[in-house]
C-alpha cells in the first residue's frame, strides 16, 4: 500500500503530461511526516544520440534519471533523514505495467536496488495535438517473501 | 592520499551498513582496489567482466562523472569525495522485444 496526496497524484501526473511523448521520471522522497517531489531529467535520448548500439532506445520508450541529479537527491535523502518512498516513470501511449526491463533495472547484482522504495508507472496516451488523457497509475512494491516486484495499492488521500 | 567514498543502498551490506567509508589511493582504479580489500565482494560489483565500470553503476568524483574525466585513471586528491551511484532506469518494452 503506497499513500499519495491526491496533489501529490496530479504533480506527477501533470509531469508525464509535458514530458510526452517521452517518458517522464522523478523520485519522491519522505520524512516521515511529509512527501517532497524531485522531478527529474530523462537522459535517455542523450544516451541514445551519443551511443545508438547500446542504448538502442531513446526517451519515447525508456528512460534514465540524470546520474547527477539522482546523486543531488541520494544526498539530500542521507542528509535530511528523507528516504526515497518511490520512483516513479511514465508509459507513453502505453497501459501500465512493471516491465522485464524495469525489473531488470530495479535489481542489480541480483537484488533490488531499493528494497523499501515503491514504483509507480503512470500510462499517459495521447497523438501530437490532441490533450494527453491518464490511464490508471500503478505501483510495485518488491516482496521480500516472494523475491520479485508485485502490484500494490495506491491509496489516495486530500492530506 | 586518503577520501571518502559514499556506498550505495544496495552495497552497504558489504561495508557493515556504514554509507561512507575512507579509502587511500592515488587514481580511482587503486582506490577500488583498496576497496575491494577492506570489503570483499565489493569490486565484482562494481566492475564487469572485462573489468570495465559496469555501464549501469555511475561513478562521480565530487560533482563530475568519471567517464567525462579520464575513467579509472581519475586522479584523487586529499579531501575529495567519491560516490558510486547504481543508474535508475526503465523502459517499456521487455526484454523479449529487445532482441537480446
Amino acid at each position: 500500500m503506497l499513500k499519495l496526496s491526491t496533489e501529490m497524484l496530479k504533480q506527477i501526473s501533470d509531469h508525464a503530461k509535458s514530458d510526452f511523448p517521452d517518458e517522464c521520471c522523478g523520485i519522491i522522497l519522505n520524512d516521515g511526516e511529509q512527501d517532497f517531489l524531485r522531478q527529474c531529467t530523462n537522459i535517455q535520448n542523450q544516451l541514445h544520440l551519443e551511443d545508438p548500439s547500446v542504448y538502442p532506445r531513446d526517451a519515447r520508450t525508456a528512460y534514465q534519471i540524470d546520474p547527477k541529479e539522482l546523486l543531488g537527491i541520494c544526498k539530500e535523502s542521507e542528509a535530511k533523514s528523507r528516504p526515497i518512498k518511490a520512483f516513479y516513470h511514465s508509459h507513453p501511449n502505453h497501459h501500465a505495467y512493471f516491465s522485464e526491463k524495469d525489473k531488470a533495472d530495479a535489481t542489480m547484482w541480483d537484488e533490488p536496488l531499493y528494497p523499501d522504495a515503491s514504483y509507480i508507472v503512470i500510462p499517459v496516451y495521447g497523438g501530437n495535438s490532441e490533450e494527453q488523457i491518464l490511464g490508471n497509475i500503478r505501483v510495485y512494491t518488491w516482496d521480500l517473501n516472494i523475491g520479485d516486484y508485485l502490484e500494490s495499492e495506491i491509496e489516495s488521500s486530500d492530506g | 592520499m586518503s577520501v571518502i567514498v559514499r556506498i550505495p543502498t544496495p552495497l552497504r551490506k558489504l561495508t557493515q551498513n556504514k554509507p561512507e567509508v575512507e579509502v587511500s589511493g592515488k587514481n580511482i582504479e587503486l582506490l577500488i582496489d583498496n576497496l575491494e580489500t577492506n570489503y570483499p565482494g565489493i569490486k565484482e560489483r562494481i566492475y564487469d567482466e572485462a573489468n570495465n565500470i559496469r555501464r549501469f553503476v555511475n561513478i562521480y568524483l565530487n560533482d563530475e562523472d568519471i567517464r567525462f574525466l579520464e575513467g579509472k585513471s581519475t586522479a584523487v586528491n586529499d579531501g575529495d569525495e567519491v560516490s558510486i551511484i547504481p543508474a535508475i532506469a526503465g523502459g517499456i518494452l521487455n526484454s523479449s522485444q529487445l532482441g537480446k
